[in-house]
């Protein structure tokens, strides 16, 4: 099976992509100017900042970027776009032919490219006869485009991708968590020959969902002798099928044309002067190469937290890597919401050095960073029996969990998150971790 | 120009021709774009660009900011509990 | 002043210079006037379109911001071909301005209005636009100086666009120091226009043309009485010591072509906002299909000549067409813009005349076809296209009809043109009609 994504995410400014307009919520029709309305005598100016972030975006997925873009008007008429054109990039992305690493597999990038997205069109109707209630909030809000080379092979794997993607995003240009309303999808997916589009999938959970049923109809179709049509379907979310969107729409004809009203942009440069941040995965693999820790550990590190990961860069500087994993992902990780001061860290620093260096025994040394977090130890040692019980009463109410875990040891992250969510950072994720683990291999 | 051709640049272009346009606009057109064939002449040139000038790098700031009340063009809009009213769908 | 608006409404009533006025006249402000396509709170923006009727957009548009900013008082809204898809001023909805020198003639187009307005108030000064000639072709048939600034010179905020990388906003008046004046006022960057942030700050003076070019090329297929009017006035130019070559430019022949080839393509997208939801004319059939809905509105909105370009535009940037058409002519603008170069090595300014012909009567354009209407644009496309800035002066009169120069420089020389004009006042009278309120 072959996956092909073309992602939307909105790009994370305080206004929109061509006015002053902003970008927060609001009720209807109030955040719109005559520049995202389309009014005749307005005209599109570019943010700088969204901008910035797609070339970022470009960069981090290590993308060939032209040293000159601009941007297209593409053409079609629906009550959602004021203009009745869509300004978008064409023949000009910010960047092409970059990759994303996912669990180790490369997944080729095809193209990023920077667009306005149209409003928000409320269906008010019988069915079939609906019309348009139409909220232009949304119109001209700043949106990335990525798109992937058909090289994710399953529905999990193309849904695993954007939420790697959006982890690092996140990070890099302070994109925001994509919620099942703002993530917008079109997939292309083919079982044998023949490709079909699925069309504007909004969420992870209906993409996931639509993959799915799309590869199961094409795989009927070729086991039962047939063939299957190339077309353009769309995910009904009612009945969770795709269904072949009607040939009309198929056939527009875009006529792009370049957009006069901003000229162009000498991107190479400033792609080139940008200081990209180290998105959380790039740490991990950074930790594993300086440090030689485990890349499930230096994962667990960085998805914890950034500033946990400095504390343990920290350390490193003092003692062994495998003691700075020990005491990061142990008392400290466990107790993170009030060592996570930095005034703490010193003290924190002195401790686990001085327990390496044998001054204080392992006792001790805890002792001393809990009492640091202001945690007596009683209630610590007190706790080691409610993890125990936490554990085993989630798995004795959630029976699907541990059958789960015989195919797929993921599903070990559905208690551990639990448990960590119950236990409030009483205990650290490695006690945590390491006490599910047991607890489900016994049952298994 | 065929009529297949006109009635599928009006299609796209959402006009509804009659037949007698359909006919009138055919015969403009090819009359504009047989003498529009010169074109083919130019040399293809290296290099286009959007603009007859270079506006090169032009970029706002991202402060939000809105000098125009949005009820007042709301209420040029004529909406309905704040939607803009459009057509039907399907 | 009370004659001064006598003269606004004689204009409006006599020769449909106007779609609206004001109601009277502020004292201490001086009194200018706008092309319809051009906003201004206040007033219907229509752009001579049935399609935006109703269209009152609440905002003002730069460049009369800024003529109110320097005391300017709007007095009204000039009549001017729909979006300016024109050259004789007729394809509007709403009035068929008047030639102030004989009402049975065009004034020219698409900026018609303006140039009557022009022409029949002394001390007024009227904005227009120019894509392919529409400031300078009534500027020759008005009898009047007419400036199109250099493409990006003047912000176009505001303005209802036709081409959006043709498109100027410019100047019609009586006489060249009154354009020169107001140029200032409205030129410089916006950053509400991109296009408009790449320009160099203007001069204090403009520097006098001293070498003049006369492209062989735009000297053929010209009325006789133009072309001895026009060879008259090259005498006269030689005579305020002004150097005269012939060059040849042989990439002009493309312009037209290109011209209409990108003007149209762009404004087939512009356009395609009218579509009867959210301003202008509003449809409220919403039980229709949207293609429907769209369709409709669209069919009955816009004139004749408006779907004629939807259609070439449409055509041209298509899918099959599109390299042949549009991408070509992007890249005979760069060719032109490289031929009008190597002739600004030598020269200060290429002079030609301005229309092929006087103003024709409203009968011989009606038996015009679209092509013979777009020829009349050859002289005044090649600037255009190339975003040059160029100036139309009077310097004849034939049977009581002006007739027109025009004389280009490289981008962002508007004051050696000004220059010229000014100097070209003292040698040549200008005629205006005599009007009896």
């Amino acid at each position: 099976m072959k996956i092909g994504l073309e992602m939307h995410f909105q790009l994370p400014t305080r206004s929109k992509l061509f006015c002053s307009c902003p970008t927060a919520p609001a009720e209807p029709n109030h955040n719109v100017c005559p520049v995202c309305l389309g009014y005749p005598g307005s005209r599109p100016a570019l943010n700088r900042k969204a901008l910035e972030a797609g070339l970022s975006i470009a960069r981090f997925l290590d993308c060939k970027i032209e040293e000159r873009v601009w941007f297209s008007r593409k053409t079609y008429f629906y009550p959602d776009l004021p203009k009745n054109f869509q300004i978008t990039q064409y023949e000009s992305p910010l960047g092409t032919d970059g990759h994303f690493d996912l669990n180790g597999r490369r997944i080729g990038i095809w193209r990023v490219h920077l667009e306005e997205d149209p409003g928000r069109i409320k269906r008010v109707g019988r069915s079939g006869e609906e019309i348009a209630f139409v909220d232009y909030n949304r119109s001209g809000i700043p949106l990335v485009e990525i798109v992937t080379a058909p090289d994710l092979t399953s529905p999990e794997e193309a849904r695993a991708l954007i939420d790697q993607l959006v982890t690092e995003l996140r990070s890099l240009c302070g994109l925001e968590a994509q919620d099942e309303q703002t993530v917008r999808v079109d997939a292309n997916l083919s079982v044998g020959e023949e490709r079909v589009e699925v069309k504007n999938v909004q969420g992870l959970r209906n993409l996931e969902k639509a993959l799915r049923f799309e590869a199961n109809r094409q795989s009927k179709l070729l086991a039962a002798g047939k063939k299957v049509v190339r077309e353009t379907r769309r995910f009904d979310e009612e009945r969770k099928v795709t269904t072949s969107a009607r040939e009309k729409e198929t056939e527009e004809d875009y006529g792009y044309i370049g957009e006069p009203d901003l000229g162009e942009f000498r991107i190479g440069e400033m792609a080139r002067n940008l200081e990209l941040k180290e998105t959380p995965l790039a740490r991990a693999k950074r930790l594993v190469a300086s440090f030689g820790i485990g890349e499930a550990t230096a994962k667990q590190l960085v998805l914890t937290s950034h500033s946990l990961t400095d504390l343990f860069e920290e350390l490193c500087l003092h003692v062994p890597p495998e003691r700075a994993v020990s005491w990061t992902t142990g008392p400290i990780s466990g107790n993170w919401a009030v060592l996570q001061d930095q005034a703490k860290w010193p003290d924190i620093v002195r401790i686990v050095k001085d327990d390496s260096e044998g001054l204080i025994n392992d006792t001790e040394a805890k002792r001393r960073i809990l009492s640091l977090a202001g945690v007596q130890q009683e209630a610590a040692v007190e706790g080691g029996d409610g993890l125990g019980k936490l554990i085993s009463d989630f798995i004795d109410e959630h029976p699907e969990v541990l059958a789960d875990y015989r195919k797929n040891p993921k599903a070990a992250n559905t208690v551990i998150g639990h448990v960590m969510k119950e236990s409030k950072g009483r205990y650290s994720s490695r006690e945590v971790v390491e006490g599910v683990r047991k607890e489900l291999e016994k049952r298994v | 120009m065929e009529r297949e051709t006109i009635a599928r640049v009006a299609k796209v272009a959402r006009l509804n021709l009659t037949e007698e346009e359909m006919e009138r606009y055919a015969n403009d057109l090819d009359d504009i774009l047989n003498s529009f064939s010169v074109l083919d002449e130019a040399p293809a040139g290296e290099s286009y660009s959007f603009n007859p000038i270079p506006v090169i790098d032009v970029l706002r700031e991202d402060e939000p900011a809105q000098d125009i009340d949005p009820q007042a063009l709301k209420a040029q809009m004529g909406t309905y509990e704040g939607y803009v009213r459009g057509p039907r769908l399907s | 002043m009370s004659d001064t608006y006598g003269l606004i409404r004689y204009a409006q009533t006599k020769h449909l210079a106007f779609t609206e006025v004001a109601e009277g006249l502020e004292d201490g402000k001086f009194h200018f006037s706008a092309k319809d396509n051009l906003c201004a709170d206040g007033f219907q923006a229509r752009a001579g379109s049935a399609v935006l009727d109703g269209y009152s957009p609440p905002f003002d548009a730069t460049c009369i911001g800024r003529m109110k900013g320097s005391g300017g008082q709007l007095v009204g809204k000039t009549t001017m071909d729909e979006f300016g898809f024109g050259t004789f001023s007729t394809n509007s909805a709403h009035g068929v301005p008047l030639n102030p020198f004989d009402r049975e003639r065009s004034c020219g187009g698409s900026s018609g209005g303006a140039g009557a307005a022009a022409c029949l108030i002394p001390g007024h000064i009227a904005l227009g636009v120019s894509t392919g000639g529409s400031i300078s072709g009534p500027a020759s048939f008005c009898g009047v100086v007419g400036l199109t600034p250099t493409y990006g010179r003047v912000s176009r905020y505001g303005l209802i666009d036709y081409g959006n990388s043709l498109d100027k906003v410019g100047l019609l008046s009586r006489s060249a120091s009154l354009v020169a004046r107001h140029f200032r006022t409205m030129a410089g960057p916006d950053p509400k226009d991109p296009t408009s942030c790449a320009q160099p700050a203007l001069a204090g003076k403009g520097r006098m043309p001293s070498s003049l070019a006369v492209p062989r090329e735009a000297l053929q297929n010209l009325d006789p009485s133009v072309r001895s009017s026009f060879q008259e006035a090259l005498g006269k130019l030689k005579g305020m010591g002004m150097e005269v070559h012939e060059v040849s430019m042989g990439s002009l022949r493309f312009a037209l072509p290109a011209y209409y080839i990108l003007a149209t393509s762009e404004a087939s997208t512009n356009l395609a906002r009218y579509c009867g939801m959210r301003f202008g004319r509003r449809e409220e059939k919403f039980d229709q299909h949207f293609n429907d809905f769209f369709t409709g509105v669209r069919s009955e909105g816009f004139g004749d000549e408006a779907k004629r370009r939807i259609l070439l535009g449409t055509f041209c940037r298509m899918v099959g067409f599109r390299s042949r058409y549009y991408l070509k002519s992007l890249a005979v603008r760069q060719l032109l813009i490289e031929e009008y170069r190597k002739v600004f090595r030598d020269h200060d300014a290429v002079v030609t005349p301005t229309m092929p012909f006087v103003s024709p009567r409203f009968e011989e354009i009606g038996r015009m076809k679209p092509l013979e209407m777009y020829g009349a644009d050859v002289l005044t496309v090649p600037p255009n296209l190339t975003g040059m800035p160029h100036i139309s002066v009077p310097c004849a009169y034939v049977a009581g009809l002006p007739v027109g120069m025009q004389m280009v420089a490289d981008h962002w020389k508007e004051l050696d043109l000004l220059e010229a004009a000014s100097a070209w006042e003292n040698v040549f009278e200008y005629r205006f009609p005599e009007v009896s309120l």
